[in-house]
């Protein structure tokens, strides 16, 4: 009993020094520098703007391979099947080495004539004429010029004859060096599966970052052209604390959007593993890109020109970059589908230590500007 | 008397001549101002750390490209297959960028089922999946693999006879022309470089990597020699079972429906691929001038920088146009350059103007609107993103459906096809984006004045501000509501190329309701902005008065613009659905009383429901919320039933 009171004192003594210290972190200038920085992104909705745009994108880019797709392999998007006529010499084995696919369905015709008169009557959508000339079969197809419709059945039409091929390589194996190597069976993959881990969960793992560099070189610019900046000098807070606080803001919601992205992957049902590197990834590239935006406004105050400059800088960077045996964007693939190696993390650890890398080159070039101000 | 009239004219025109000369001096000499205004903030210290950033930018990629890194995929390494390294399965896996080989005793194989460790397991010539999407899409990359590998294996047989014992020439034939198979098109001979090499190539028959040229320019390459293994590895985006398709584009070559030889790998269908990258080109510059652009409009709204040049003479007008005069010229410079660069031809340019001219009224109404750069930094890259998708994703289709046509990006990728383009589907393009950048400088300079240009303001009442600039009175709702026309026909297309992918059957509900919502829209807003204004007495004669002149004035403007209709978008179902309510549709098998009616049947219904939103908008924002679905819904039941009856009349 006796115990109690000191217990309980020395939790609300605990309480108040934790609050203190919340309260001196609340109250340091950097923080009150990153809660105006947020503050005004607020009033201006930008940040809904921020992820509007983040959603166009990649809606739009899914619309495109959605379409792209469905134009160079449309069988797997819709269960079609195109009439061909086939006639010449080879007939009768084409016929058999078409009967196993199934996006086609083979009629044998007496000859050339006949399965033209077919084709432009529109009883079969495609012709396929066959002649053997020394030991090869040579075939003449001919596929409607009709837009997409040709797309359609020049597909069935290749998958018709690489099937004939194999048949007839078999039969000339003898003459053959090398063995085919039997294929694996056939998978109910979804073509989009790549697209999403390889393009998708990178654009939005990394689109955070880039708006967040681009947010940092609008508001450094902005204070110097505004003049604002010689007002906050006036304040008790250093160049160096109003970059970070700056700096803060800008990079410390590129984790919390790629986030909310990862989660909506996961909520649309894309399994995202390795979340938290995914994180520790975005957040490292957020902060290194925030930090070139920051050198580039410090060092070319004009907003114009530091825009230009820092969007040139950072596609080229981030071109390069993906060129790398492990890009960040290949490494947040890897992380994302579950196919990470030891070397995949040590590229999110490479990415931390050039991010920490960046905000010093960003301190030191702010202690210049300083130096130079005063 | 008659002498003093003439004198009294002469003398107008000459003042006016002389005006008018004032004006564009003024103009050309702002425009001279904005040229050295650009040029003079690159000062020393800028210049150098542009030169630095570009260089460690270009260094690093530069290098990267050099030191052959650059043939790594962004799928390099995505699944992992358990493969020993002596078995033949071994090569392809390790020729495969996206597969991983790793050694079998990393699979944890529970019952003869695989659990986990790798994706895939080949053992003992059969193939264990890990039950999931993952091993799925992993076989489905190791059965291209597998194949790639045959033939590349096959290519270097000496024997050649028997290693691509067929051999397939592909023909494109319209059906109604009459064709025979000897007379369907014939060879023709490409005039990229890439693809008159590879056509005379293919007169040696034999071999598989020379395919003619078509749009198998990506299987082509991949197929065939021993080094092009590589080639193939490169951003398949997506790992669709089809191995030629989009994955590399060959430049140059973007003649389609041309004849193809090869093996049954190398055909591959028709797909515009090269002409689209180089389509691309003339898209990028624009981002940068744009944003080059929009800074220096917010310049001038910056701490009243812009009122010296507010206070000369020079009307607005003037001013905006001198200011924008230089970028309009260097895009169009640009548009020339890379037009020369990647082939294109006039048309060309002719076609990227338009998108130009677009890019810079978005982006000025948007530097005239935003409170900070910061702000019109999300704003440029809205503009950037939209337009960029909106002239992009349609010109994808440039040879499937004429709907392409409403970006006038598909007449450039026609342009490098050589295809070409008539008056009527180059206006059907660029009349639209001409119209809307128009409106948009219209709306622009409306704002250009003290009042607008140096308050703060939330975006969306600067935009109710910019449209009451434009109210004069009564009468301009009938104006503003024409004007809105080309926005319409934009959003319009845009909804329907969106919904064209979708089966008919959910498409045509859902584009009814949108299409409704997008006239509505743009028939009240301006009466909004004209109440929200206090213009008008908050009355409902008034606002009934303002529903008629809006509802009139948007159908004289759909009016004007039903000549879309000849370009042919109607073969398009969708196409007709969407624009059936401009009552142009209509056959020669109905009588001219039904003619007649269904000619003034939608003035009544414009007239109808812009009165609603009007009611609505004269008693508040909810109000005018309701009102408008209200509105929305009865438009598109109207549009629906049009629909039935004129299907059920011809």
């Amino acid at each position: 009993m006796s115990e109690s009171p000191s217990a309980t004192e020395r939790v609300r003594g605990r309480l108040a020094a934790a609050r203190d210290a919340v309260g001196d972190a609340y109250r340091d200038p950097r923080v009150t520098v990153a809660r105006r920085e947020i503050a005004s992104l607020r009033s201006e909705k930008t940040i809904v703007l921020a992820l509007l745009i983040q959603l166009f994108v990649a809606s739009f880019s899914s619309f495109l391979v959605v379409g792209l797709v469905s134009l160079s392999d449309p069988g797997s998007v819709e269960g079609y099947t195109a009439d061909v006529a086939v006639t010449g010499e080879a007939t009768d084995d084409l016929l058999r080495a078409a009967g196993t696919e199934s996006g086609i369905d083979a009629v044998p015709y007496p000859n050339r004539r006949s399965a033209t008169l077919a084709f432009e009557e529109g009883r079969v959508d495609a012709v396929l004429d066959t002649a053997v000339r020394d030991g090869r079969v040579h075939v003449t197809a001919v596929a409607p010029d009709e837009s997409v419709r040709s797309t359609v059945v020049v597909v069935s039409l290749r998958d018709a004859l690489r099937e004939f091929e194999r048949a007839e390589r078999e039969e000339r194996s003898a003459a053959l060096d090398f063995e085919p190597l039997s294929l694996p069976p056939e998978s109910t993959s979804s073509p989009y599966f790549g697209f999403t881990y390889t393009v998708l969960l990178p654009l939005l793992l990394f689109l955070p970052a880039f708006i967040a560099g681009s947010v940092t070189v609008d508001s450094i610019t902005e204070e110097y052209d505004r003049g604002t900046l010689e007002l906050l000098r006036v304040a008790p807070i250093s160049l160096a604390g109003i970059v970070d606080g700056k700096l803060a803001a800008a990079a410390g919601l590129v984790p919390l959007q790629a986030g909310l992205w990862m989660l909506l992957l996961r909520l649309n049902g894309t399994p995202v593993a390795n979340l938290p590197a995914l994180l520790l990834l975005s957040a490292a590239v957020g902060l290194l890109v925030a930090s070139l935006g920051a050198v580039v406004a410090l060092t070319a105050p004009d907003r114009q020109v530091a825009q230009l400059v820092y969007s040139v800088g950072v596609l080229g960077l981030f071109g390069g970059a993906t060129l790398l045996p492990v890009g960040p964007s290949n490494a947040a693939a890897r992380l994302a589908v579950g196919s990470a190696t030891p070397a995949v993390f040590a590229v999110v650890a490479v990415a931390v230590v050039v991010a920490v890398g960046g905000y010093g080159a960003a301190r030191v070039v702010t202690g210049r500007t300083a130096g130079r101000m005063a | 008397m008659s002498t003093s009239r003439l004198d009294r004219l002469r003398s107008r025109s000459r003042s006016a001549g002389r005006r008018l000369r004032r004006e564009t001096r003024a103009l050309l000499r702002i425009a001279r101002w904005e040229v050295s205004r650009g040029t003079n903030s690159f000062d020393r210290r800028t210049a150098a750390v542009t030169v630095v950033v570009l260089l460690v930018a270009g260094g690093v990629f530069g290098g990267l490209v050099a030191s052959g890194v650059g043939s790594v995929g962004v799928d390099s390494g995505l699944y992992r297959v358990g493969v020993a390294a002596d078995s033949p399965y071994h090569d392809p896996v390790a020729d495969t960028s996206a597969l991983a080989a790793r050694p079998p005793a990393e699979a944890e194989v529970v019952d003869g089922e695989l659990r986990g460790g790798v994706d895939l397991l080949v053992r003992d010539g059969a193939v264990l999946v890990a039950d999931s999407q993952k091993g799925q899409a992993a076989l489905s990359t190791f059965r291209d693999a597998v194949a790639r590998y045959n033939d590349r294996r096959l290519g270097e047989e000496p024997n050649r006879g028997a290693a691509f014992p067929v051999l397939v020439t592909l023909r494109y034939a319209e059906r109604d022309s009459a064709p025979t198979l000897a007379s369907a098109g014939g060879r023709s001979v490409d005039d990229g470089s890439s693809g008159s090499e590879a056509s005379s190539d293919s007169s040696d028959a034999g071999e598989p990597g020379a395919s003619g040229d078509s749009g198998g320019d990506g299987s082509s390459g991949a197929s065939g020699s021993a080094d092009s293994d590589d080639a193939e590895s490169g951003g398949t985006a997506a790992d669709s079972g089809a191995d030629g398709g989009f994955e590399v584009p060959g430049l140059g070559s973007g003649v389609l429906r041309t004849e193809s030889t090869g093996s049954p790998a190398d055909i591959s269908p028709p797909f515009p691929f090269g002409s689209l990258v180089l389509a691309f080109a003339f898209l990028v510059p624009m981002n940068f001038v744009a944003q080059a652009y929009g800074g220096s409009v917010l310049n001038e709204r910056v701490n009243r920088r812009g009122e010296p040049l507010l206070v000369t003479p020079v009307g607005p007008g003037t001013v905006v146009a001198g200011k924008t005069l230089p970028y309009v010229l260097g895009l169009t410079a640009v548009s020339a350059l890379v037009a020369l660069l990647v082939g294109g031809g006039p048309l060309s340019v002719a076609a990227v103007v338009p998108i130009a001219l677009l890019y810079l009224a978005a982006t000025f109404l948007a530097a005239m609107f935003a409170r900070s750069f910061k702000e019109l930094t999300f704003l440029t890259v809205t503009v950037s993103v939209f337009l960029t998708s909106y002239a992009f994703v349609p010109a994808v289709f440039a040879d499937v459906t004429p709907i392409s046509l409403i970006s006038p990006l598909t007449l450039v990728v026609r342009d490098l096809q050589g295809t070409g383009a008539t008056l009527g589907q180059y206006l059907f393009s660029a009349g639209p984006f001409v119209g809307c950048a128009a409106v948009l400088f219209l709306l622009g300079v409306g704002v250009y004045r003290e009042e607008d240009m140096f308050t703060q303001r939330a975006v969306p009442l600067k935009a109710l501000d910019a449209l009451d600039a434009r109210i004069r009175g009564k009468r301009s709702m009938l104006t503003l509501a024409a004007l809105s026309i080309p926005f319409v026909l934009v959003a319009e297309l845009l909804v329907v190329a969106v919904l064209f992918v979708l089966p008919l059957e959910l498409s045509l509900p859902v584009l009814f309701v949108a299409i409704a919502a997008v006239e509505e829209l743009a028939k009240s807003l301006h009466v909004y902005a004209g109440f929200a204004k206090a213009r008008f007495a908050r009355t409902v004669p008034t606002a009934l008065v303002l529903g008629a002149l809006s509802g009139t004035g948007f159908f004289l403007g759909e009016k004007l613009f039903a000549v879309v209709q000849v370009v042919g978008l109607p073969s398009l179902t969708v196409g007709r659905a969407a624009f059936e309510s401009a009552g142009a549709g209509i056959g020669p098998a109905v009588s001219p009383a039904t003619a007649l009616a269904l000619l003034l049947a939608p003035l009544a219904l414009h007239v109808v429901t812009a009165a609603t939103t009007a009611t609505g908008a004269s008693r508040g924002r909810e109000a005018f919320a309701g009102a408008f679905v209200l509105a929305t819904l009865l438009h598109a039941g109207y549009n629906l039933a049009v629909a039935t009856v004129v299907s059920g009349l011809v």
